[in-house]
């Protein structure tokens, strides 16, 4: 086998809302000026929590009385795109950084989406799910979505980040999301799951967040012809991350639109 | 001074989302949201402050948000300029829709 580019993976870690957002962000800008490796990044949030994407608002899209009362989180994302419930227990997350001249990333958003979501086509592909790629930006598993991803670029780095469902919990979406009319919950939840299924549910057994992960890994090694090798954040970074989990974390910030 | 309220949702695409302030058939103040691409995503602050006395007019409007695209280099996904100018052109009056929020 070829000797391929190495890139740093980190994870699974586990975080609050704001902090992961905020390292998402410290790596693409690290990664801008040369200070940060290309890295796939994988986590969890605790406790869970609903992200909006940059061009959303927070009382258009959420909940915010039903997210206290469940102890939810609410943070804007730095990428557009919609709301997202990320579930403690039932979500990973992934982000990629890298740099944006990277000869194995196209240049445009939607043939960079295709080669960076192959690596979540990969990783189901080899539980044994049949994933797909469903452009723009998903990936889905008989037609129901499965995975979801948001891109940015800035400064000369691209950041990439988005969910695998590994179990949904549809209903618990559904109090922290806003839904146009509450007569039409039910339908909407009935909805949902014709629309959006999740790695147990096709594969019909407990699956385990290691296992998700190590998918995912040799998915990405395949689709982008790398080796991934473990690591962990440097002083910089995590300098970095804590600084801008202020803005994160802020009512300005969250409720900026 | 009239708020009107609008939502889009382009097909196969995202929704448009647009809150504005009218007054004389005149764009005051306008917020656009949704779950669309935009980038770079800080071109919507220059696209909103370039649609403030912009006439309600399909001409003008999409006049106005292409020079935006063209100056800041702006591309976006799953919402064209042509979509932003229907959202904004079908906003309706609003009466108090009861957001919920605290």
């Amino acid at each position: 086998m070829e000797l391929g580019e190495v890139w740093r993976l980190i994870g699974i870690e586990t975080h609050d809302a704001y902090t992961n957002m905020a390292i998402d962000e410290a790596l693409m800008r690290l990664r801008a000026v040369g200070r940060a490796p290309n890295t796939i990044r994988l986590y969890k949030w605790r406790p869970s929590a609903v992200s909006i994407g940059f061009f959303q608002s927070v009382e258009e899209e959420v909940d915010v009385g039903a997210c206290a009362e469940l102890g939810v989180d609410v943070v804007r994302r730095m990428t557009g795109g919609g709301a997202v419930y990320h579930d403690s227990e039932g979500e990973l997350t992934y982000s990629l950084v890298v740099d944006a001249g990277n000869p194995k990333v196209p240049p445009d958003f939607l043939g960079s989406y295709r080669v960076l979501c192959d690596g979540i086509v990969r990783g189901l592909r080899s539980l044994g799910l049949d994933a797909r790629f469903h452009p723009v930006n998903d990936v889905v598993v008989g037609g129901r979505k499965i995975s979801g991803s948001a891109q940015t670029r800035r400064m000369g780095a691209i950041l990439q980040h988005g969910t695998v469902l590994i179990r949904a919990d549809v209903s618990k979406m559904f109090r922290v999301l806003r839904v146009p009319d509450e007569k039409l919950r039910d339908k909407m939840i009935s909805a949902a799951h014709e629309r959006v299924t999740s790695i147990e549910r096709e594969l019909g057994r407990g699956v385990g967040f290691e296992e998700v992960f190590e998918a995912l890994r040799r998915g990405f090694e395949e689709a982008l012809g790398i080796a991934l090798e473990g690591g962990s954040l440097s002083e910089e970074e995590r300098s970095l991350a804590m600084e801008l989990r202020g803005k994160y974390s802020s009512r300005e910030w969250t409720y900026m639109r | 001074m009239a708020i009107l309220r609008g939502e889009y949702k382009v097909q196969g695409g995202k929704l448009i989302r647009v809150l504005l302030e009218e007054e004389g058939g005149r764009i005051a103040r306008i917020r656009i949201t949704g779950d669309f691409f935009l980038h770079p995503e800080d071109t919507i602050f220059e696209l909103e402050k370039a649609l403030e006395g912009a006439e309600l007019s399909e001409a003008q409007l999409l006049g106005r948000i292409q020079g935006v695209y063209r100056s800041a280099g702006a591309s976006s996904i799953g919402a064209s300029p042509e979509d932003f100018v229907r959202a904004i052109l079908g906003a309706r009056a609003w009466a108090s829709r009861g957001s919920g929020s605290p």
